[in-house]
């Protein structure tokens, strides 16, 4: 992933800055994503809670609070467009359409006063122009795509579970056939064995319909199981991005070092757990230098100094650290 | 237990921060700030201040006493000599409507205090032992709530009759519902709630839970309302005046002297206009300073 | 669906008649001796008196005074006689009855289509200049005791300007007023109410769920937040009401209506006690049903409380709930 590459891939982000303002003071959400998506593939975005991932996903379908945005600075290209400069009006024609999305809390992201058929039909009645008989019936076919039987279409919310809620929301998110699927923390509201049925769901559908996939998320055996690339946030910036298989096997930046080291190994009797030392910082107040610095236990002085840009370990396995080299190798995870 | 207690003592201690007393939800300090910084809400608090203030000292400072007559000067428009005019019987207006404001307020206050402690007491009791004396009480309040607030005060004022006194029982009266139902409803959710259980856990005595833990949680969402609460009780009791049940003439009570005004209207507007202008200020600040509050104790309502 | 509203309806009666009793009892308790009123104004003698109170049942025992009133009432219809002016009480109410509540009901229409627009407009235009002034002035008119509001437009509309008239009921001109002001006495608390509520769905996740799907903010607002935001509003309005009926009670004495209120207060002034009781039955028995159809309506629009009440009629599989 070069950044001075125009990317030929489906979605490409230069540069994404996103401020908030939180009671006048201001937050600094994202600062400064760069990141390619090719067509079909999936990449990984893994963090922390508050690292910015959810940030960065609604900053590319530009669905951000409008009250509390203090500034979107920087590119969204997709496929060649700058999605972040054209009219709402064209945005809203990608949304729902080209580019969709699939929420974190199943709960809370169904309208409690519509019928799942009447929420899934009406994605396809905008951007499909069907009548709402045909649109109906595509719905109840996507239910069943996902798992759920025609004779509880005319149903509300409140009468299905967890699982099942977050598997109309991915039909509603695949109604149109999207070419890129946003999924925010899909699985961590619901429990392991039901996480396991919806992402063998996401899994079936990449493979049908070949859409390219964003998913975000803090849990690396997730990840491991369904993405092609992954990139590493932390305090709004990638710190370290590249295959699946350089980061899983050669964790280069001391924080990515830090999360696999803090898996539990299944076949070792340990007293502690070892998380990594210290708190991720306040996004209201960003140190300068490497934002990691405080929890490193490789920091020096030149660590504080200054923006850290990123560092090439290999082809296209990138480290935003000024020790990448000396710190690249076999990890110690167990996945 | 033991081992429990050896986790606890053994997780890293950090370092505290000195103690600021105005970080801390909830507490006096903490409102004090979030509400010094709404301009509204301090208009509000400093208006009334300003009247609270001007009405005990107005017997002292005011050149005409409130119920003095002067039969020659009768319908007075405003002038240098009666600011503010005088009324049907010669009473200068300025006086009347400075002294009157401890009776609006006075009765505001006085029935939330008693519709607020016995509210609360129901409240409580029902949410707390639950089961049937709370189907019980409830029942009784439905009772209670089954006439409209003004109706049930102009019935209990009927039965006791007028005054003062009078007044604010029958306010605090048709208020009780409120608090008690409030009250119910935090109490339970709270006896479910899962910081009890773990009071229970760590042996904690029955006594001591009410006391520490249930009582401040149930009662914080209530100190929003008492602002709110003091202005609409202000105005019932206003308007039981005006409606001949409450504090009766010569008392210059702001509802009563509109209601004598009423005949007068057309000669001497003024005579009406005043002293409701005087109710709705003193309104709009106990307004202004309970939205405040509700929004410092209330950070959703930030955006 | 039906046995349920059934049921709220039954649950209603034992309500009403524990009122009867209480405001009765009430009654009983306070000075004053209907007998010396019925006879005001003549010298009488005490044995005369006594005459009087024999005739008007007044020496029966408490309970069986209690158990006539509550007999005649809920099975004849009949609330007693004035006594003041010795005509039944009844006809007077029903007539008096039928004038208040058309100014309550016009007034909560009034209230509702202006109120719920006005918040709902607030609370789409957060925190713009046209929102703040919107709540700054329902704060105002939260603030106004309505008698003096009410008032002032007779001042202003009927004194100055002469346009309508400032005191009776028989045309529909007469009504503009009152209605206007009973209106105003609940709107600024369902402004205040819609706003609160819309701001709350707005925020909501399925909101951003209706947005990613490239719906236009119009749908999105009108669509999926309004239904929502609309659930709670109508609980207020429900307990709106009660701030109207005071309003309309406050409305009737200014502008001298023949209404119910007017009825009240002078039988509370003559200490006519057969008036009072059969008012503040009446206002009760109104008030509880403008709340009973207020819960009815809030069970029915929204399908997670309907639910609890409704048998779910379904075909294939009985459970409503399975597992993922």
């Amino acid at each position: 992933m070069d950044n001075s590459e125009k990317g030929t891939g489906l979605l490409s982000v230069r540069d994404l800055v996103v401020k908030y303002t939180s009671g006048g003071d201001p937050v600094h959400a994202v600062n400064g994503i760069s990141f390619d998506l090719a067509a079909g593939k999936a990449l990984g975005l893994v963090g922390e809670t508050g690292a910015g991932k959810t940030t960065i996903a609604k900053t590319i379908m530009r669905i951000l609070p409008d009250h509390a945005v203090k500034a979107v600075e920087g590119q969204v290209s997709f496929k060649g467009e700058n999605i972040l400069q054209i009219p709402e009006s064209s945005m809203r024609k990608l949304r729902g359409k080209n580019i969709s999305m699939i929420f974190q809390d199943p709960m809370t992201a169904l309208n409690p006063v519509k019928t799942v058929s009447d929420q899934i039909a009406e994605s396809i009645g905008l951007h499909q122009g069907v009548n709402k008989k045909r649109a109906y019936e595509k719905a109840v076919e996507l239910l069943k795509k996902v798992g759920i039987s025609e004779d509880r279409a005319k149903e509300y919310p409140h009468q299905f579970s967890g699982g099942m809620k977050q598997r109309v929301v991915i039909a509603i998110a695949i109604a149109c056939n999207p070419e890129l699927l946003i999924a925010d923390e899909p699985t961590t509201a619901l429990d392991v064995t039901i996480q396991a049925q919806v992402l063998e769901l996401i899994t079936e559908i990449r493979r049908d319909l070949n859409t390219s996939l964003i998913l975000i998320t803090h849990d690396l055996g997730v990840v491991a199981e369904i993405c092609d690339s992954v990139a590493v946030v932390y305090a709004g910036q990638i710190v370290e991005s590249g295959s699946l298989e350089d980061i899983f096997d050669h964790p280069t930046h001391p924080y990515t070092q830090g999360l696999f080291a803090a898996v539990p190994d299944m076949y070792q009797d340990v007293d502690r757990l070892s998380p990594i030392d210290g708190m991720p910082p306040d996004p209201m107040n960003i140190p300068n230098g490497c934002s990691f610095r405080p929890r490193c236990s490789h920091a020096a002085d030149g660590c504080g100094e200054g923006a850290i840009s990123m560092t090439q370990v290999k082809d296209g396995h990138f480290c935003r650290c000024c020790k990448a080299e000396k710190l690249g190798g076999e990890s110690s995870c167990r996945l | 237990m033991l081992k429990l207690r050896k986790v606890v003592m053994a997780m890293p201690k950090q370092q505290p921060e000195r103690y600021d007393k105005s970080k801390k939800p909830g507490s006096l300090p903490y409102i004090w700030k979030r509400i010094s910084r709404n301009p509204g809400a301090m208009i509000g608090f400093s208006l009334l201040c300003l009247i609270i203030i001007l009405s005990f000292l107005s017997p002292y400072i005011m050149k005409y006493d409130y119920s003095a007559v002067n039969m020659s000067e009768r319908g007075a428009t405003p002038s240098w000599e009666h600011p503010f005019g005088t009324d049907e019987l010669g009473r200068d207006i300025l006086s009347r409507v400075l002294y009157g404001a401890r009776y609006t307020l006075g009765i505001g206050v006085g029935a939330v205090i008693i519709a607020a402690t016995f509210g609360m007491l129901i409240g409580a009791i029902s949410g707390f032992f639950g089961g049937k004396l709370d189907t019980l009480l409830m029942r009784a309040l439905d009772i209670l709530q089954s006439f409209p607030g003004l109706v049930l005060a102009i019935a209990v004022a009927t039965a006791l009759g007028t005054g003062l006194v009078h007044s604010i029982i029958a306010i605090g009266i048709a208020f009780m519902p409120i608090f008690a139902r409030l009250i119910r409803a935090n109490m339970l959710s709270i006896r479910g709630s899962e910081f009890i259980e773990a009071a229970v856990v760590i042996n904690c005595s029955t006594p001591r839970i009410i006391r520490r833990h249930m009582i401040p949680n149930a009662v914080s969402p209530l100190i929003v309302q008492i602002s709110l609460l003091i202005a609409q009780a202000g105005l019932t009791a206003s308007t039981l005046s005006f409606l001949g049940l409450g504090v009766q003439e010569p008392t210059p009570e702001w509802g009563s002297m509109i209601a004598s005004a009423r005949s007068f209207i057309r000669e001497s507007p003024h005579m009406v206009f005043i002293p409701g202008l005087f109710i709705m200020i003193t309104v709009l600040s106990l307004n202004l300073l309970g939205d405040a509050i509700r929004d410092a104790l209330d950070p959703r309502l930030k955006d | 669906m039906i046995s349920y509203i059934i049921k709220r309806i039954l649950m209603m009666i034992p309500i009403i008649l524990a009122v009867t009793i209480i405001i009765f009892t009430l009654m009983n308790f306070v000075p004053g001796d209907p007998a010396s009123i019925a006879a005001s104004g003549e010298s009488v003698t005490e044995e005369q008196l006594d005459a009087i109170r024999e005739s008007m049942g007044l020496n029966k025992p408490f309970f069986e005074r209690l158990g006539l009133y509550i007999k005649n009432v809920f099975l004849h219809f009949d609330f007693g006689n004035s006594y003041t002016s010795g005509t039944p009480v009844g006809p007077e109410l029903l007539t008096r009855f039928w004038t208040t509540f058309r100014i309550a009901i016009t007034g909560m229409i009034l209230m509702v289509i202006i109120g719920i627009p006005i918040g709902i407009r607030s609370a789409v235009r957060a925190n713009t200049a046209e929102d703040r002034i919107s709540m700054f002035l329902t704060l105002i008119g939260n603030s106004m005791p309505l008698f003096w509001l009410a008032l002032l437009l007779v001042l202003l509309f009927s004194l100055t300007l002469k346009w309508l008239p400032s005191y009776g009921s028989s045309s529909w001109k007469h009504f503009i007023l009152p209605c206007v002001c009973v209106a105003f006495e609940g709107m600024a608390g369902i402004a205040r109410q819609s706003r609160s509520s819309m701001l709350e769905v707005i925020r909501s996740d399925y909101i951003t769920t209706a947005r990613s799907k490239g719906l236009s903010e119009g749908k999105v607002t009108y669509g999926h937040a309004l239904p929502n935001a609309l659930i709670p509003i109508i609980t207020v309005i429900g307990s709106q009401f009660g701030r109207l009926i005071g309003g309309v009670v406050v409305v009737e004495t200014v502008f001298s209506i023949r209404g119910l209120s007017v009825y009240l207060l002078n039988g509370i002034n003559t200490r006519d006690y057969n008036v009072v009781q059969g008012c503040l039955i009446l206002i009760a028995f109104l008030f509880s049903v403008v709340m009973l159809v207020s819960d009815l309506i809030y069970t029915f629009v929204d399908p997670r409380i309907k639910a609890r009440y409704v048998k779910i009629k379904k075909s294939g599989d009985g459970n409503a709930e399975t597992a993922a």
